[in-house]
């Protein structure tokens, strides 16, 4: 049993997709209104079937009124640190204090090469996220004295003016797997943010990369606890329970209150592109989850 | 003196972006939308803290307003990949509704005309590229280049590049954006201003006036040397100043004083945007209310001509255009909308749901007396292709072509009740069938409409209309009770039972041949939620399951109407046909009771049955433009009966590999209830209507022709391909065409309609005495 104490949030992880042109923007707009946390969305700026990840957040967070935005996650290597530090405070500014950072190392080297970006290996990828994380925070910290220096391998920042700094304290969220990028996680990470379909072991497989997030946060002098696990998930509705996440409402509710209270996860994302999915998410399962684990939480303080 | 150069006099707004207040510049650009202003813009200093970020900024005022052109005042393009810039930039214009303008410069503070250290060290210090004024305009050039490329989604070729700054291996290209993005440089910089002559849409000055004609001197000769027209490139101007009781100097002073000043700098030194910098609520307010719509007056009454109400096509979009069309003669009601090879529209336009295209202009119109332009301008160009587009999914419509003109009736898509009583319905040709079964639904209503809903209302609705709901509400033309049409010779007039009835009778059947619909009326039926099934059968015994599906479906009561649809073998897969089956009853126990005797007909590999709206079945289309290539290969065919002779035909064609697709539609029902000399459209007594796609044209005639031309009995021009002339006849029995080529003598006779299986005209009667030339 893990769990890392923190409140649950639910989102949504929506498609950009350019065609319909407001179909994404209509999705955040439900998931306002529907009262979910967080909507999301993936970052794949090679794709010309996707708008730019982030001109739709911010048209997106202009059209929404309550719930948080974020990538999901940020693709590093097509965007520039500083640019981005100043990008995501701005956007914090304009919406209220609404913006979080998901951001990755990025994978689809070939891609990312053929759009004019710098092929990274692996290993390297992870410094240079590092590296960029640290140019955002700089950034951020408006009221440090003097000017920001980096000298990265990766990244050089050689004297630009500090600010401005977002309106609430911005969480910055990785998207790992591999032990190395765990341990970053741990190290400087707000949060960490995988996708449930990408591990082969299923939620079991959660177990040994909180692992990894833990030793790299202790390793730091972290609390573990300072780091929310998120976790992307599908599924389906359906009137009769078949597998994880896939059967009525309910059975979500107790699927996700299993994994919240077994792996820790406090942020649950779904994958949906249907108002209709999103609306029920919103209204049985996020309410139904809060209170078994509220529950369960309770029973376990006792 | 470089004089004007023609553009629309437009006014813009630059507001500084500070972030210690976020919701300050949104307001002003809230209210400079409000006051008329047509942009609005932001700095986007390299290292500026104080500032929001220019793209995020955008893309939030953009969420926030309506009609006001965006654009950065301008952005640092060394800090953002070319790429990514491109990408934000469709994406930013296909959410804003084609707003985007997009401004570029090099970062460099001092060529952008402010005070302070170079630009180009901040950019270095922020983590850009080490650029000296040189290589950073070399850099932007190529950041042009790259821009314009990933933008040219009407290129199936991905992006290869190889500059000295920028380097693409492969890029896709696209999204397309909602209009052609401008790109304008900032800077005054003479390499700069000599790359706004060779490459850009526009110079964004922020001069004083003594330097604006060395300046535009320095553009146009670029321009001309890159052989293009210096006309082409908008001249905008950053502007400030102070307004007071009395005249202080240049734009300090009272609001006829500012025209006074403006009026020579449009007048003599072409600036075609003014844009004034001010975070001042009252200052903007006073500038639009007092000098902008003086300064227009003044302006044309200073200039011969007035100015322009429209953007002007630049050289390299008239480079693309089609010989034979009088493109500068487009009437002024169509101008607007009027798409041609080189316009950012034309990859959305050009092609249509089964075939590739090329058309040499594509009119819009949107309402009658446009159609009746658009048919003026047709006449004057009888030696071209004229097709005529709806939805733009007909097979056999030819609404594209090569080099022609195409008449798109996209816009006039009115879906209104008229009376609710009688349940009488006013469409649009431009609306598509799922749209109608949408707006229908609320109602209870639905109309039987083909069984795709992207199709087109005007191109089914002349033609037949075999639907989902056939069997029990015939076709689509039995609803139609008036139609309003342009004919040939651009007359407008109403045709019914009682107006016109012998061109109402020939529009329901061969629309195509005798005008444009304008209006559909429509008496719609009450239809409430309906049974849809979806049958996987096996299909290894073709002959007999043809031969049963058949039976069955003839058998079946009115309100079942189903399609089957057939492939060609595949390697190491068992032969299997979907069925398709609507029933028109929301009783799950009669929706079970006429679906079994079509399930039985096979043993199923899956099955799925559900009750559902009509409206749902047909919400089955994408909102994404057609892209098709090439050419449909298609044949098509009416028949009474699937006799066991038909299907063994039908299972040898299937069985040749020529044809992919195979479909038989079941008709029938209500629909021969009709007399067959009440349409055009005649053949009552067909029970079927069977289609098959191939990949060539010549092997799938010989065999369709050989295998089921015996069994046919009529055919449905929609679905048909093949243009021997046979065809016409076949679509029409011999009285229904002496009557149609009589009507056609009347109403066409010079045979402006002839793209769409055209019916020759009865002839005139010979003079008595032929006079010789």
């Amino acid at each position: 049993m893990t769990d890392y104490g923190h409140d649950l949030l639910f989102g949504a992880f929506v498609t950009p997709t350019a065609q319909p042109v407001h179909h994404a923007v209509d999705l955040a707009v439900t998931a306002d209104r529907a009262g979910l946390d967080l909507v999301t969305f993936q970052d794949h700026p090679y794709q010309p079937r996707f708008h730019d990840t982030w001109t739709l957040l911010s048209y997106a967070a202009a059209r929404t009124e309550r719930i948080h935005l974020s990538g999901n996650v940020l693709n590093l290597p097509l965007r520039q640190p500083a640019v981005l530090a100043r990008s995501a405070a701005s956007l914090d500014l304009l919406s209220g204090g609404r913006f979080e950072l998901g951001i990755g190392a990025g994978g689809f080297w070939d891609a990312i090469e053929a759009m004019g970006g710098r092929r990274l290996s692996p290993g390297q990828a992870v410094d240079a996220l590092e590296e960029a994380i640290h140019v955002i925070r700089e950034v951020w910290a408006a009221d440090r004295p003097g000017g920001i220096r980096v000298d990265g391998t990766y990244y050089r920042v050689q004297g630009a003016k500090r600010g401005p700094a977002p309106a609430h304290d911005v969480k910055v969220w990785i998207g790992a797997y591999k032990p190395r990028m765990l341990r970053l996680t741990g190290r400087v990470a707000d949060g960490w943010l995988p996708t449930l379909q990408y591990l082969s072991g299923g939620p079991a497989d959660l177990t040994a990369m909180n692992a990894h997030i833990d030793e790299g946060a202790v390793a730091a002098g972290r609390d573990p606890a300072g780091v929310r696990r998120l976790l992307n998930i599908g599924g389906r509705f359906a009137t009769n329970g078949r597998a994880l996440l896939d059967g009525p409402p309910e059975q979500w509710a107790e699927d996700l209150a299993g994994l919240a209270l077994e792996y820790g996860v406090s942020a649950f994302i779904l994958a949906a592109d249907d108002p209709a999915t999103l609306e029920l998410f919103a209204a049985e399962v996020a309410p139904a989850t809060r209170e078994l684990v509220a529950e369960e939480r309770a029973r376990a303080s006792r | 003196m470089s004089g004007n150069y023609g553009h629309r006099l437009e006014f813009g707004t630059f507001i500084t972006p500070v972030n210690a207040s976020p919701e300050t510049p949104v307001a002003l650009a809230r209210r400079a939308e409000a006051l008329g202003y047509d942009l609005v813009t932001f700095p986007d200093d390299p290292d500026q803290p104080a500032h929001l970020d220019a793209w995020t900024l955008l893309s939030w005022v953009a969420g926030r307003t309506d009609r006001i052109h965006l654009a950065a005042n301008v952005l640092t393009a060394p800090l953002r990949s070319p790429a990514v810039i491109a990408r934000s930039a469709a994406s930013l214009d296909l959410l804003s509704g084609g707003r985007l303008q997009l401004a570029l410069g090099t970062g460099d503070r001092v060529a952008a005309g402010s005070a302070g250290a170079s630009g180009l060290d901040a950019v270095e210090a922020v983590g850009g590229p080490r650029l000296d004024p040189r290589t950073a305009v070399d850099a932007l050039d190529e950041s042009i280049d790259v821009v314009r490329a990933v933008l040219d989604a009407g290129d199936p070729t991905p992006v290869r590049y190889l500059g000295d700054h920028h380097r693409l291996a492969g890029a896709s290209r696209g999204p397309l954006p909602a209009h052609h993005i401008p790109i304008w440089l900032g800077g005054s910089d003479p390499r700069l201003l000599r790359l706004v002559g060779t490459k850009a849409d526009g110079w964004l000055a922020t001069s004083g006036p003594d330097d604006l004609g060395t300046a535009n001197k320095i553009i146009d000769e670029a321009a001309r040397a890159a052989g293009r027209d210096p006309a082409e490139i908008r001249r905008l101007l950053n502007v400030s100043g102070r307004f007071s009781a009395t005249r202080q100097g240049f734009l300090h002073g009272p609001a006829a004083d500012w025209v006074e000043d403006l009026l020579p700098l449009v007048v003599e030194h072409g600036i075609g945007t003014i844009v004034l910098m001010t975070d001042d609520g009252a200052t903007l307010e006073r500038f639009a209310r007092e000098v902008a719509p003086a300064l227009r007056e003044a302006v044309d009454r200073a200039l011969p001509a007035p100015l322009p109400r429209t953007a002007r096509r630049t050289a390299s979009v008239r480079a693309k255009r089609r010989p034979g069309i009088a493109y500068d003669e487009v009437p002024a009601s169509l101008a607007d909308g009027a798409v041609e090879p080189g316009d950012i529209a034309y990859a959305h336009v050009k092609s249509t749901y089964l075939r590739g295209g090329a058309p040499g202009l594509v009119l819009r119109p949107r309402d009658p007396a446009e159609v009746a332009d658009a048919l003026a301008f047709a006449r004057a160009h009888r030696h071209l292709p004229l097709g005529v587009r709806s939805g733009g999914h007909g097979i056999s419509g030819r609404s594209t072509n090569d080099g022609g003109l195409v008449i798109s009736l996209a816009r006039m898509n009115e879906i209104r009740v008229l009376d609710e009583a009688t349940r009488r319905v006013r469409i649009g040709p431009g609306a598509r069938w799922m749209d109608v079964a949408a707006a229908l639904a609320p109602y209870g209503w639905a109309l039987t409409s083909g069984d795709y809903g992207g199709v087109g209302v005007g191109g089914l609705a002349t033609a037949g209309g075999v639907g989902w709901l056939a069997r029990k509400h015939g076709l689509t033309i039995d609803h139609l009770r008036a139609v309003e049409l342009v004919l040939a010779d651009g007359t407008q007039v109403r045709a019914s039972d009682t107006e016109n009835p012998d061109l109402f009778w020939a529009v329901r059947g061969a629309g195509a041949n005798f005008g444009i619909v304008t209006a559909f009326e429509f008496e719609v039926d009450e239809v409430g939620p309906v049974g849809w099934a979806q049958f996987a059968l096996d299909a290894s015994r073709p002959t007999d399951l043809l031969t049963r599906w058949g039976a069955a479906v003839e058998a079946a009561p009115r309100d079942l109407t189903s399609a089957i649809l057939m492939g060609p073998p595949r390697p190491g897969q068992p032969p299997v046909a979907q069925v398709m089956a609507m029933v028109d009853s929301d009783d799950p126990a009669t929706i079970v009771a006429q679906l079994q005797p079509v399930a039985d007909i096979a043993p199923g590999y899956d099955q799925s049955v559900v009750i559902t709206s009509y409206a749902s079945v047909m919400a089955n289309a994408s909102d994404a433009p057609h892209q098709a290539q090439g050419e449909p290969i298609s044949r098509t065919g009416l028949l009474a009966h699937l006799t066991p002779e038909f299907a063994e035909a039908a299972a040898r064609l299937l069985a040749s590999g020529v044809v992919y697709f195979f479909h038989i539609r079941s008709i029938g029902g209500a629909v021969t209830d009709v007399d067959p000399d009440a349409m055009a459209w005649s053949h009552r007594g067909a029970n079927f209507h069977v289609t098959a796609f191939g990949r060539h044209r010549g092997r799938l005639d010989a065999l369709w022709d050989d295998l089921l031309g015996p069994h046919l009995r009529g055919t449905y021009l929609s679905f048909e391909t093949d243009l021997r002339p046979e065809r016409v006849g076949e679509a029409f029995p011999p009285r229904t065409l002496a009557r149609l080529r009589t009507l056609k003598r009347r109403y066409d006779p010079d045979c402006l309609f002839r793209d769409n299986f055209a019916i020759a005209p009865e002839p005139t009667p010979e003079p008595s005495a032929r006079t010789t030339p």
